[in-house]
C-alpha cells in the first residue's frame, strides 16, 4: 500500500469521528500550547534580563563586599562593610591596577522624597562623578554633579524621570528642594526616561556618595565599587587586579578567603541567562506532563477506536491487508491525531505569547520582545509526533494482530 | 458480457482443468483455555477450476470453519490443502495476505462494506493492498462496477443503497482483483427472494461466461441447487458430493427459499 493512499485512509479514519477526534486532541495542544508559552517568555525574559545586564557595558566589573551569597541564607553577606575608603584609593592607583580606567564607588538605599505634598518612595544611589562617564546617562535637563560637587558633600541630587514626573508633575524640576532623610537637595538634572533598566534610574534619586554616607545613610562603607575596564579584553585582566590589590588592602594571605566579590558583566549575565533557563526547562518539563496525559488520551480512545472497527480490520484483512498495513493506518491515525494537536498547540502558544508580550510593551514600560521560538515549535512537532506514534503503537499492534475471521465474526 | 474478451475473463489454458483447491483428511481443531473443540474431522474433496461448488450443512456442522481454511483466513490443524497444488501450510503471515487479495475474492453475508463510503470507494478497497499500477484503478472499479450493474450508482454512499444492491458491491469488490476464486459466505441469507435471486444470477455469470470458480456456502437446498456440485458437510466430514442433476437457473431474478 503506498503510502499516500495510507495518510488518505487514515484521515477518512479520523473524520468519521470528527469530534472525538477533536476532543481526543485538546490534550495535546493544551500541552503543546503550555511548552510554547513557557519557553516563548521564558526567552523573552531572558532577552530582557540581557539587555539590562549588556546596558551596564560590556567593559563593566562590579565589585561587593562580603563573599558573595551562597544562597538566600547567606543573604546577610550582602550587607558586609567591608569596602573601605582605603580600598578605594588602592583600587585607583594605576600601578595597582593597570587595566583598569575608572572606579567608580557606590552606596545605596531607599528613603522617601517629598516635595510639598507629594511623596515618592525611591532608591537612593551616591555615587561620584564618574557615573556620566561608565554609565550612559542621557539628561533630559539640567546637568550631573562634578568631582568638586561629591568633594563639597554637596546636597545635590539627580533625579530619574519617574521621581519627576510623581513629584513635580509638569512642572520645572530644576532647582527645586526636595527633602530626603531630612535634608534638604537641590534638583540639579532630571534623568530622559530611560525604561525598565537594571537599576532602575527611572525611581532613583543621584547623589554624590559622600554625601550619601554622611548625611542619608550613616555608613563608612561602600556597597560596590562599579569599575571599567580600558578594553573587553582586559576585562580578566582587570578582576585579577583587583582581586590582588583587595587581598593585600584587605592582608588576605595564604588561603585566606575573600570578604569581598568581584563579578564582571559577562558573568553576570551568563549567571542570569542560566538561572532563566533552569526556571524554563523546569515549566516546561511541568508542562510536558500535560502531553503525557494527553497521550493517554489518545491511546485510550485508539483502543476503543481499534475495538469499534474491529470488523473493518477484518475485513481489510481478508482483502489482503497486511499486519504491516494495518499498523501504518492505525500509526497514522495516531501521528495524524498528535500532529495536528501539536500544530494547533504551536499556533495558539505563539498567539498567546505575542499577545502577553504586546500587553506587557503597552501596559508597562519594559521593552518586552516577542520572540518566536523556532526550537521549542519543531520540539513540539517532533515531541506530539512521537507521543503519537508511542502512544498509539499499542492499539495499532491490537489492530495489526487481530485474526481476520475473529475480526470478521465481531459483533 | 462476452467471454473472451472480457478482462476479466480468467485465461483458458490447460491447467484450466486441474485442481485449484485439493484437500485430504483435513482437520480443524480449535484449541481454547486447554479445552480442544475438533470441527474438521478428516474432509476430503478437490475442486477444478472453473467449477461452481455449494458447500451445504446445518449450523455446526463446520461448513464455516472450512470456507476459513480454504479462504487462507484461518490455519488447519492436519492433513493437506493444495492451493494450486502447493501446500497451503507452506504460505505465512504476509504471503497469505497476498494470496486472498490476488487469488481470492469474498462476500459475506453481512456484506461488510465500509460505511460512509461511496460504492466506488468500496470496490477500490481490495486494489489498496494489490500490486496492481494505480493507473488501472479506474477503469477496473468501473468495470466491476458495470458487471454487477450498478454503474449507475457508482457515486453513491452504500449506506444509501438497499441489501441487494449492498451485495452487489461486495461482488464487485470481490471481482476486482479478478481472483480466481470467489467465495460466497451465505450471500443471499439478509436478502429477500428477489434480490437473493439476482444476486446467485450474478454468479452464476461469472461462473459461465467469465470462468470464476465459486464456492457458495449455503444452509438452503434450494440455493445450492444453483451451483453444479452440491458437497454435504456434517459433523466434520463430508456426507455427500454429487453433481447436480438439474441445475436450477434463477433467469426470473425469484428465488425461493
Amino acid at each position: 500500500m503506498k503510502f499516500k493512499h495510507s495518510i488518505k485512509t487514515a484521515y477518512r479514519g479520523l473524520e468519521q469521528n470528527r469530534a472525538r477526534s477533536l476532543l481526543t486532541i485538546l490534550g495535546i495542544v493544551i500541552g503543546v500550547t503550555a511548552i510554547i508559552l513557557v519557553m516563548s517568555l521564558g526567552q523573552g525574559a531572558q532577552d530582557l534580563i540581557l539587555d539590562q545586564v549588556k546596558g551596564m557595558g560590556t567593559r563593566t566589573i562590579i565589585v561587593g563586599g562580603g563573599r558573595e551569597p551562597a544562597g538566600v541564607s547567606d543573604a546577610g553577606q550582602i550587607f558586609s562593610d567591608s569596602l573601605k575608603k582605603r580600598d578605594l584609593e588602592a583600587l585607583e592607583r594605576k600601578e595597582n591596577t593597570p587595566s583598569i580606567k575608572y572606579v567608580m564607588p557606590l552606596v545605596f538605599g531607599v528613603a522617601d522624597a517629598r516635595y510639598a505634598n507629594d511623596t515618592f518612595n525611591l532608591t537612593i544611589y551616591g555615587v561620584s562623578s564618574l557615573m556620566e562617564k561608565i554609565f550612559d546617562m542621557p539628561m533630559k535637563t539640567g546637568a550631573f554633579f562634578t568631582e568638586e560637587d561629591v568633594r563639597a558633600r554637596a546636597k545635590y541630587v539627580v533625579i530619574g524621570n519617574k521621581v519627576k514626573n510623581e513629584l513635580f508633575g509638569a512642572d520645572d524640576a530644576l532647582g527645586k528642594i526636595i527633602k530626603m532623610k531630612g535634608h534638604n537637595f537641590r534638583v540639579v538634572g532630571v534623568l530622559s526616561e530611560r525604561g525598565q533598566d537594571f537599576f532602575n534610574f527611572d525611581e532613583a534619586a543621584i547623589i554624590p556618595y559622600t554625601t550619601a554616607q554622611d548625611y542619608v545613610l550613616g555608613i563608612k562603607h561602600f556597597n560596590r565599587f562599579i569599575t571599567e575596564a580600558a578594553s573587553e579584553a582586559l576585562i580578566n585582566d582587570a578582576a585579577e587586579e583587583i582581586k590582588l590589590t583587595l587581598r593585600e588592602s584587605h592582608d588576605l594571605t595564604g588561603t585566606a578567603k575573600d570578604d569581598f566579590f568581584v563579578v564582571t558583566q559577562v558573568d553576570l549575565a551568563g549567571r542570569l541567562s542560566s538561572i532563566t533557563s533552569v526556571l524554563t526547562i523546569f515549566l516546561a518539563a511541568v508542562a510536558a506532563i500535560s502531553l503525557i496525559v494527553g497521550g493517554i488520551g489518545i491511546m485510550n480512545i485508539m483502543l476503543v477506536s481499534v475495538t469499534e472497527r474491529t470488523k473493518e480490520i477484518g475485513l481489510r484483512k481478508a482483502l489482503g491487508a497486511t499486519y504491516k498495513n494495518i499498523l501504518t493506518q492505525f500509526l497514522l491515525e495516531a501521528v495524524m491525531l498528535t500532529g495536528m494537536g501539536g500544530l494547533v498547540g504551536i499556533l495558539l502558544g505563539a498567539f498567546l505569547s505575542w499577545a502577553i508580550a504586546t500587553t506587557i510593551t503597552n501596559f508597562t514600560n519594559i521593552a518586552w520582545t516577542f520572540t518566536f521560538p523556532v526550537s521549542a515549535a519543531i520540539l513540539g512537532i517532533v515531541v506530539s509526533g512521537a507521543i503519537g506514534l508511542i502512544f498509539g503503537l499499542y492499539p495499532a499492534r491490537t489492530a495489526a494482530n487481530k485474526s481476520p475471521i475473529d475480526a470478521l465474526r465481531y459483533e | 458480457m462476452s467471454a473472451g474478451l472480457h478482462p476479466f475473463n480468467i485465461q483458458y489454458s490447460a491447467h484450466l482443468f486441474m485442481p485449484i483447491i485439493e484437500i485430504k483428511n483435513l482437520t480443524k481443531v480449535y484449541v481454547n483455555d486447554e479445552v480442544e473443540t475438533p470441527v474438521l474431522h478428516g474432509v476430503s474433496f478437490s475442486i477444478n477450476r472453473g467449477e461452481f461448488v455449494a458447500i451445504m450443512g446445518p449450523s455446526g456442522s463446520g461448513k464455516s470453519t472450512l470456507l476459513h481454511v480454504l479462504g487462507f483466513l484461518d490455519n488447519y490443524t492436519d492433513g493437506s490443502f493444495l492451493f494450486e497444488g502447493k501446500e497451503a501450510s507452506t504460505y505465512a503471515g504476509d504471503a497469505t495476505a497476498s494470496i486472498r487479495n490476488k487469488k481470492l475474492g469474498f462476500i459475506f453475508q453481512s456484506f461488510n462494506l465500509l460505511a460512509h463510503a461511496s460504492v466506488f470507494e468500496n470496490v477500490r478497497l481490495p486494489l489498496f493492498y494489490s500490486d496492481i499500477p494505480e493507473s488501472e484503478w479506474g477503469k477496473r472499479v468501473n468495470d466491476a462496477i458495470e458487471i454487477v450493474g450498478l454503474s449507475h450508482r457508482t457515486d453513491f454512499d452504500v449506506t444509501r443503497l438497499s441489501g441487494g444492491e449492498k451485495q452487489r458491491v461486495a461482488i464487485a469488490r470481490a471481482l476486482v482483483c479478478n481472483p480466481e476464486v470467489i467465495f460466497a459466505d451465505e450471500p443471499t441469507g439478509n436478502l429477500d427472494s428477489k434480490s437473493g435471486g439476482a444476486i446467485i444470477q450474478t454468479l452464476q455469470e461469472l461462473n459461465e461466461k467469465l470462468g470464476h470458480t465459486i464456492i457458495l456456502i449455503t444452509h438452503e437446498t434450494y440455493t445450492a441447487e444453483h451451483a453444479r456440485r452440491i458437497i454435504r458437510i456434517k459433523d466434520g466430514l463430508v456426507e455427500s458430493d454429487n453433481e447436480v442433476a438439474e441445475r436450477r437457473h434463477t433467469n426470473d431474478g425469484i428465488l425461493i427459499k
